[in-house]
């Protein structure tokens, strides 16, 4: 792709390209920025991980990442350009993740973004980070038709969602407790690994044996909902009782446990619904063992499993801009005068 | 010339544009809480009653606090983008400046202190200089008693103004000979801060969107457990 011009409608990031929408992204740690054309091609994804700056504390610190967001959402946005080979003049819409996540991280991305609106005289969109998610699938799988069947699995969330349609929902089931990714950071901790534990976890579980301990499957053989809190109080249990485990093979069993739990509910929901497709999106969706399991089991369920890459399953911008583009055609812009909405659920048509 | 100017480093959302001369336009709002939601379009709303468009803009002018975290960073990230996306200079005020400004003409000692929640007051001490004032002191956090306790040592008149003066107007009462500032000067005014971004703007004194930062002059509370574990 060549690179942009000032604004030229005759170049091929004007006019006669599609609609350009800047995506951001700061909704907890990470401070991203994305450019998505047509609400499918993606132009470009910048993500600067503040995971540095929070590891000591085992957990992100809400203030520490609002303050690393103000510093960071200049640059990553300019990033964002360059490689999208743009200038913010060849922009159609902006938009930010204005919910669900930490308030003032939240209301550093919505500033940025309505901004840049006001700058460039063209719409805001606020999207909801987990219909961003959804939307981070179609950046590289434009064909794939509803009904689909979504597993949601993050530090933040861990839900099943059917898409009947673009912007119909059904949340069939989410976690009673901690959401996945929690009980990954958990473990980690018991198990004397760092933060974030989740890629810990997944490294450490390759050398081990997945069932050398049976943990138990909360939950596993009914409905949608999930809990991982017994989970992770049974793995410390076993490791306070037998100190001399293997750390692999208790990484191993562990995740297992998880994946065992989210494959089904998520096969389960995909036979609720109709859905020939499964997708998985956030960050456990980065979880090696999780999508190969994924796709051995949804192929012997007769179902194929999308999965979206490791970077479009983490946050992102990009998915953010995707998300707008069907928000902005099916809602219009949002008003200058939206906020930041940190318990903000997806809109569900139930 | 025409200078944008924003403070939300307090409940206030302030919004002026001014011109060479005077202030133009200003907006300040005094409602707690949401800034987000009044910024953009306070801003729209001036331009378009003004009839101006943001292309028109020489700079942007932005307080800087100290003042509420939250808040403060809607004011500062709606400045550094837009004076990235408008590829203009942006000038960076502290905002307890913009309190101690509007009593530029008072020989007292002046003394600008907001309220930082939890007790405590941001506050800085300033005195009168030609054209202006001149700060004498560091900006500083601290409760109302370490304030009173720094003044009462000066055993100077002193003139104390802002919402966090008035907030603990009774823990000053055993200075002598001290005035506070009326209900009206209880937060920073954005007409002080087009007549200070201006100065600045003449001196050519600007700054890169990446070089400007809150003044916080407070760790989050995790850093600060961090600190007290350490010692
Ligand atoms: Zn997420």
């Amino acid at each position: 792709m060549t690179a942009g011009t000032n604004g030229a409608a005759d170049g091929p990031a004007g006019a006669g390209a599609g609609q350009l929408i800047l995506g951001i992204e700061t909704s907890c740690d990470e401070t991203a920025c994305g450019v998505v054309e047509d609400g499918v091609n993606l132009r470009s994804s910048v993500v600067a991980s503040q995971v540095d700056l929070h590891a000591r504390f085992g957990g992100v610190v809400p203030e520490i990442a609002s303050r690393a967001h103000l510093e960071l959402v200049n640059p990553v946005i300019a990033q964002a350009l360059v490689e999208a080979g743009l200038e913010l003049s060849d922009l159609h819409a902006v938009a930010a993740c204005s919910g669900p996540g930490l308030a003032g991280s939240l209301l550093v991305g919505v500033s940025a973004a309505k901004a840049v609106a006001l700058c460039q005289g063209i719409p805001y969109v606020g999207v909801n980070h987990l219909e961003g998610h959804l939307y981070a699938a179609f950046l590289e799988e434009p064909d794939l038709e509803p009904p689909l069947c979504f597993l949601l699995v993050s530090g933040g969330h861990t839900m099943i969602v059917a898409m009947e349609g673009h912007g119909r929902y059904r949340v069939l089931g989410q976690t009673i407790d901690d959401a996945a990714g929690e009980a990954f950071d958990k473990v980690a901790r018991h198990i004397g690994l760092g933060y974030p534990g989740g890629p810990e976890i997944d490294r450490l579980a390759a050398l081990g044996d997945p069932d050398a301990i049976k943990f138990p499957r909360p939950m596993m053989d009914e409905g949608f909902d999930f809990s991982f809190s017994g989970l992770k109080t049974a793995v410390a249990t076993y490791v306070k009782h037998s100190p001399d485990a293997e750390v692999t093979d208790v990484a191993a069993a562990f995740q297992e446990a998880v994946v065992d739990v989210c494959i089904t509910k998520l096969l389960r929901g995909a036979a609720e619904v109709g859905a020939k497709t499964v997708v998985i999106g956030g960050g456990v969706a980065a979880n090696s063992r999780l999508r190969t399991r994924l796709l051995d089991a949804a192929e012997a369920d007769g179902r194929r499993a999308f999965l979206p890459s490791p970077s479009l399953c983490t946050d992102n911008g990009a998915m953010i801009a995707a998300a707008a583009w069907w928000r902005l055609r099916a809602d219009g812009p949002t008003p200058l005068s939206g906020g930041a909405h940190p318990g903000l659920r997806l809109p569900t048509i139930d | 010339m025409l200078l944008l100017c924003l403070d939300t480093a307090t409940p206030q959302v302030g919004v002026a544009i001014g011109s060479d001369d005077q202030v133009i336009g200003r907006i300040q709002l005094a409602r707690p809480q949401h800034h987000a939601e009044h910024l953009a379009p306070a801003i729209a709303y001036l331009l378009e009653q003004l009839d101006l468009s943001l292309d028109q803009l020489s700079a942007i002018g932005v307080g800087i606090g100290p003042g509420l975290f939250t808040g403060l960073r809607v004011g500062v990230t709606t400045a550094k983008v837009m004076a990235q996306a408008l590829r203009i200079p942006l000038i960076a005020v502290p905002s307890l400046d913009l309190l101690a400004f509007e009593v530029r003409y008072s020989d007292r000692l002046v003394v600008p202190a907001l309220d930082a929640r939890r007790g405590e007051v941001f506050y800085a001490t300033y005195r009168q200089v030609p054209g202006g004032v001149q700060r004498l002191s560091e900006y500083e956090v601290g409760t109302p008693a370490d304030l009173c306790a720094e003044l009462m040592s000066r055993s100077e008149e002193v003139l104390l103004l802002g919402d966090g003066a008035l907030r603990y107007r009774e823990q000053f009462y055993d200075l002598e000979r001290a005035e506070f500032g009326p209900p009206g000067l209880s937060y920073p005014s954005v007409a002080a801060l087009v007549e200070l971004a201006r100065a600045k703007f003449q001196r050519e004194d600007f700054a890169q969107p990446r070089d400007v930062h809150p003044l916080y002059l407070r760790l989050s509370d995790a850093e600060m457990n961090w600190v007290k574990q350490a010692r």
